[in-house]
């Protein structure tokens, strides 16, 4: 059930591949980072753990980056088809 | 060597089919009663972990869900052991069970609706004006201006929450009867007038795809982004309380994090 990233179109212009992939990564990121089984138990991954604090990061900042294109003009028309 | 989960099945059996996880690992089926939960081998040593690691998690969940139906688990959730995962899943399996059945065959859509909020906010303060024109009295004093002018933005606020309000309900309208269940989130941005999830039977996928293409095609000034169909992240209920406190909250961690580097703001728009 891969979800191939569609073209996503606007009247006005054709976003490239990467905004594309962006606007889907921000998708996943919505469920996928707070949403789901979320339980607690002897799970996870320690607070201490620095270099999870750079994945933290990275992935929150994309969605940031992403929202922001999302909310600009040229992705005011972005509607990602269904697949 | 740590175990990372990627969701819950109604399956107990070893998986047939080989799929590739994180660092690619191959994912195996930990079973548990009549139920079984898919994880893979994850070193001790942690590496550098990037935006793909996200797109693999959630590429073995939507492979899982083509023969199975599927809990997914949050991303980043791993066990120290095996015995760890299993009384996880031994504290939560009538959770488990009953999302299973209350999800089987349903997979889930998501809808934003971008609305145009200045065109929208002058419209309001048009009508405003022109409804409130005959009855303005002149501000004499400094007090009676700065009452007014509260007054009216209080007002325009109201308007605005109910046009709001009356646009998401025609969007639903679309959809309410298609969906099994929803959530709705109003208003998280000022742009973002709608950010909402439906969970529909498959057997309708194509009757809901249906309803957005009537919506997308009505005249109107919204804009929207349809996705799915997704696993059922936002329909997973769990009735009981965390056994201990212990665990990685990645949302206040991260809001921490980007406290302390001055990413608050940036992270509470969106």
């Amino acid at each position: 059930m891969d979800r191939p990233i569609k073209t996503i179109q606007d009247k006005n212009s054709y976003l490239d591949l990467r905004k594309q992939e962006r606007v889907t990564l921000l998708e996943i990121l919505d469920r996928a980072l707070e949403k789901g089984v979320v339980i607690s138990g002897d799970i996870v991954i320690s607070v201490a753990d620095v270099d999870l604090v750079y994945l933290g990061l990275k992935v929150l900042l994309s969605s940031v980056e992403t929202m922001e294109h999302l909310r600009g003009a040229p992705m005011a028309g972005a509607q990602e088809g269904p697949t | 060597m740590r175990i990372y989960a990627y969701g819950i099945i109604d399956f107990h059996n070893r998986l047939e089919e080989p799929i590739e996880g994180l660092e690619g690992k191959g994912i195996y089926n930990v079973s548990y009663r009549d139920i079984g939960v898919t994880v893979s081998e994850l070193n001790e040593e942690t590496k550098e972990i990037t935006d793909t690691c996200i797109l693999e998690h959630e590429k073995v969940v939507e492979r899982l869900m083509i023969k199975f139906t599927v809990l997914p688990m949050r991303f980043l959730t791993v066990f120290n052991t095996q015995e760890d995962l299993l009384s996880m899943v031994g504290f939560y399996y009538e959770d488990f069970k009953n999302n299973l059945e209350r999800l089987r065959n349903k997979v889930e859509f998501g809808i934003k609706v971008i609305w145009p909020t200045d065109t929208i906010k002058q419209r309001i303060i048009n009508a405003w004006n022109k409804s409130n024109h005959s009855l303005s009295i002149p501000a004499d004093s400094k007090a009676k201006s700065f009452l007014k002018e509260k007054f009216k933005q209080q007002q325009i606020e109201k308007e605005f929450q109910e046009e709001a309000n009356r646009c998401i309900a025609v969007v639903d309208d679309y959809f309410n009867k298609i969906a099994v269940e929803k959530k709705l989130k109003k208003l998280q941005t000022e742009n973002l007038l709608l950010n909402a999830s439906y969970l529909v039977d498959k057997d309708r996928q194509n009757e809901f795809k249906q309803a957005f293409e009537q919506l997308k095609n009505a005249p109107s000034d919204l804009k929207f982004l349809f996705s799915g169909p997704w696993p059922c992240y936002n329909f997973i209920t769990l009735t009981k309380k965390p056994a201990s406190v212990d665990y990685f909250n990645t949302e206040d961690m991260l809001n921490r994090l980007l406290a302390q580097q001055g990413f608050a703001k940036e992270r509470n728009a969106v």
